[in-house]
């Protein structure tokens, strides 16, 4: 898309270049020859566990098959067992509202943190980079015990701060104790360690947009909202699409943050989501073949998720 | 220190990538010395680099260290390494350790509530009779060596036990004006006349964190009630009989005095301790070392100066704590079972065992018992383990741990949830993991 384009929302036209028949792309093998690398370590890496887990999900896999007796062919039960359960449903719909709000938050914040970027003067962007930078590179473990150290129910200099500056009554407040309270810190941890990418990714997006258009729609009379949803939103729509999708995607496997809180406190049955569950089914109580189970299920919902998510990025692909 | 927890977890799963990367061939190694060796052959097995788990702090430092050199000193071209692991998390890091022929450490200490689970599946080497009895025989811990057997096969035998006793405050207690209760009724006034005479709010009369039901479950014990009962071939939660309800009721009101954290765990309840923030503590012998101890505790102040100790009493007599301790074992995967057995056989030696000993844990052997210090908490803990029980011994137990049913079911009583409720829950909890 060239910079004088007249900005319009609609579909640009796919027109300028000669569509490529179905027959002429069949003939070319180059770019299957090209797909083989990439498909073949993922074939290696993938693979193998993969096809391991599909046959654990149809045997009873517990302790002791891991330590070495005969597993038992159980068909469909594993996967019988949990549809059936409503727990499991439970966790389901709790980890996709959970994954949709914290991707949801991420990219608003992350968004806005790029546009403040692009307002305010070098040095203080710079700053405020380099903090971006740390909190994203922090490792989750040392960050984790921090976070765990400031909502601490004794200690925490959260409660400290409510109390004594603010005049609440939060001493010995234990915030991990409700499930509503529990996710809330959660999702102040999450948010905290994934705006940074966002905030980047977006930012190195905006910088692409091109000033005359945004200057052409100023003089046509386009407000600062305007201009923002109408030529700067399509503009980097496929770096927001891609962006949002690794969110999603990131958020519904979500684990160590969760499994770290869950250590330090609150009620473990009320706060699991998908990826402790699974963790506890297989590693922690030792039925693997359940755990193999839950997984499947859960990939299928993961590729349900995100397939329209991937069908609207490929669209946005073409139209360009 | 949960952090420490992660990076033992950590460095453990980098040991084990590295022990990938050999590319020996174990079988082949292990079997020569078999075909090669003459008959009457003092059959000293072939040097080895040998890996023993070790758990927690509760083996002092000298005792490793005593271990390595003794171990490298009989064992000429062979060594010892002592790799600790954190509690937290064992059971996992066992679960995928064990089961592999690269991986697996060649001994590991397993917690005694957790050893039936593993033995039953048959993760550790079974021992023979002679060698039982070589280590030790009537003379082990009874209830540790039941712990680690299956089949009728012993393959796990006792470490060392360790109950837990309560130190208190002798400065608050005078303040207060309250002597040391010898019933469990006394007991749970005095916390409560604690926890009013401070004006702290972070004051526990007597320390009692939500996820606490290593000590809680004592107080169901004392009322007659269980955690689960034998019901012919299958196990049932017992947290909703008359029995344990009564015990509960005890668990009540000692929550209600407690101003630990409502989903806390007892983990490094020395840190309130130190900070004045605790009138009585149920905690495991060692603790008082930890508290005395320059780095991790508070030496020279008054909660270091005045602490006195005694067993936790019951309506009639000590109440049935929790028995605490660990068994060690030879993994099944081990290659090299022979070196190993030297190991275990070193272990339990009485040099070894007597160390233990004056390190305030009771030993494994019956007869070492008198190594013990004379002094008050060794007599706590010893009156203390004379009436301790041990988890229902279930083949699956270890998934009602990993599943941290009780600890939920625990903080939902602090935070004064229906009692009837919660424990229908949790019986029916129980009864899915342990069938």
């Amino acid at each position: 898309m060239s910079a004088a384009t007249p900005v319009s929302t609609s579909a640009v036209p796919t027109g300028g270049r000669p569509p490529i028949t179905a027959a002429r792309r069949r003939r070319r093998p180059m770019p299957y020859l090209l797909l083989i690398p990439a498909t073949g370590f993922l074939v290696l890496a993938l693979g193998y566990p993969l096809i391991r887990q599909v046959v654990m999900s149809f045997q009873e896999y517990g302790l002791a098959q891991q330590f070495g007796q005969p597993a038992e062919w159980t068909g469909i039960d594993n996967f019988s067992r949990l549809l059936s359960d409503s727990y499991f449903w439970l966790i389901v719909a709790r980890s996709i509202l959970f994954c949709l709000v914290n991707a949801g938050l991420t990219m608003v914040g992350g968004i806005s943190l790029a546009l403040l970027m692009t307002r305010i003067s070098t040095p203080v962007r710079l700053v405020l980079q380099v903090a971006l930078l740390l909190a994203w590179a922090m490792p989750h473990l040392a960050s984790l015990t921090v976070w765990q150290w400031l909502f601490d129910t004794n200690y925490g200099v959260v409660n400290y701060a409510l109390t004594n500056w603010l005049g609440l009554d939060f001493d010995n407040h234990a915030w991990l104790i409700q499930p509503l309270s529990f996710y809330f810190v959660a999702t102040v941890v999450i948010c905290w360690m994934s705006v940074p990418f966002v905030a980047f990714a977006v930012y190195a997006a905006l910088t692409q947009v091109p000033g005359d258009v945004l200057e052409a729609g100023e003089i046509d009379g386009a407000n600062g909202w305007q201009r923002f949803r109408l030529i700067t939103v399509p503009l980097i729509k496929p770096v927001l699409l891609i962006v949002g999708l690794l969110q999603i995607i990131w958020d519904l496997k979500v684990f160590t943050q969760i499994f770290v809180l869950q250590d330090a406190g609150g009620i473990t049955r009320d706060t699991h989501l998908i990826g402790t569950y699974v963790y506890q089914l297989g590693i922690k109580e030792g039925n693997f073949g359940l755990a193999a189970a839950a997984s499947g299920i859960i990939l299928v919902l993961t590729v349900g998720v995100g397939f329209h998510y991937v069908r609207l990025l490929v669209r946005q692909e073409d139209e360009l | 220190m949960r952090q420490a927890s992660f990076l033992a977890a950590g460095i453990a799963a980098a040991l084990v990538l590295a022990a990938c990367g050999g590319d020996e061939d174990p079988v082949a190694e292990s079997d020569e010395p078999d075909s090669t060796e003459a008959p009457g052959d003092d059959a000293a097995p072939e040097p080895a680099d040998l890996r023993l788990w070790v758990n927690g702090g509760d083996t002092p430092q000298e005792m490793r260290d005593w271990l390595i050199a003794t171990f490298e000193e009989q064992n000429p071209g062979s060594t010892l390494t002592i790799e600790e692991q954190s509690w937290e998390g064992l059971v996992e890091r066992l679960t995928t350790s064990l089961a592999s022929p690269t991986e697996t450490p060649d001994v590991v200490e397993v917690g005694n509530t957790q050893a039936p689970t593993f033995t039953n599946v048959g993760a550790f080497l079974p021992l023979t009779d002679d060698q039982v009895a070589e280590l030790g025989g009537s003379d082990l811990l009874p209830g540790f060596v039941e712990a680690g057997t299956a089949n009728g096969q012993v393959s796990a035998v006792p470490l060392y036990a360790g109950s837990k006793v309560v130190f208190y405050r002798t400065d608050l207690f005078e303040d207060a004006g309250v002597e040391v209760p010898s019933t469990l009724d006394e007991f749970v006034e005095v916390a409560e006349t604690l926890t009013e005479a401070s004006d702290d709010s972070n004051f526990s009369g007597f320390y009692f964190p939500g996820a606490d039901w290593r000590n809680a479950v004592a107080f169901i014990w004392d009322a007659g009630g269980d955690l689960a009962v034998q019901n012919g071939d299958t196990w049932e939660g017992a947290l909703s009989t008359p029995e344990s309800q009564a015990g509960l009721e005890v668990v009540q009101r000692l929550f209600a005095q407690s101003n630990a954290a409502k989903d806390g765990d007892e983990a490094e309840s020395w840190i309130p301790w130190c900070n004045d923030e605790i009138g009585m503590l149920s905690a495991p012998g060692w603790a008082y070392g930890v508290i005395q101890d320059p780095d991790a505790g508070c030496p020279d102040t008054p909660a270091a100066e005045n602490i006195g100790v005694f067993a936790l009493p019951g309506q009639d007599g000590p109440a049935p704590v929790l028995l605490g301790g660990s068994n060690v074992a030879i993994s099944a995967q081990s290659q090299h079972p022979e070196l190993a057995y030297e190991l275990l056989k070193l272990i339990l030696s009485e040099e070894f065992q007597a160390q233990y000993a004056q390190n305030g844990l009771t030993p494994a052997k019956i007869s070492l018992t008198s190594e013990m210090e004379d002094n008050e908490t060794n007599a706590a803990a010893i009156a203390a383990a004379a009436e301790a029980k041990l988890t229902p011994a279930a083949e699956n137990w270890a998934s009602v741990e990993g599943a941290r049913i009780l600890e939920d079911f625990f903080i939902g009583i602090a935070t004064g949830g229906d009692v009837v409720q919660l424990s229908a829950d949790a019986d029916a909890a129980i009864t899915e993991a342990l069938n």
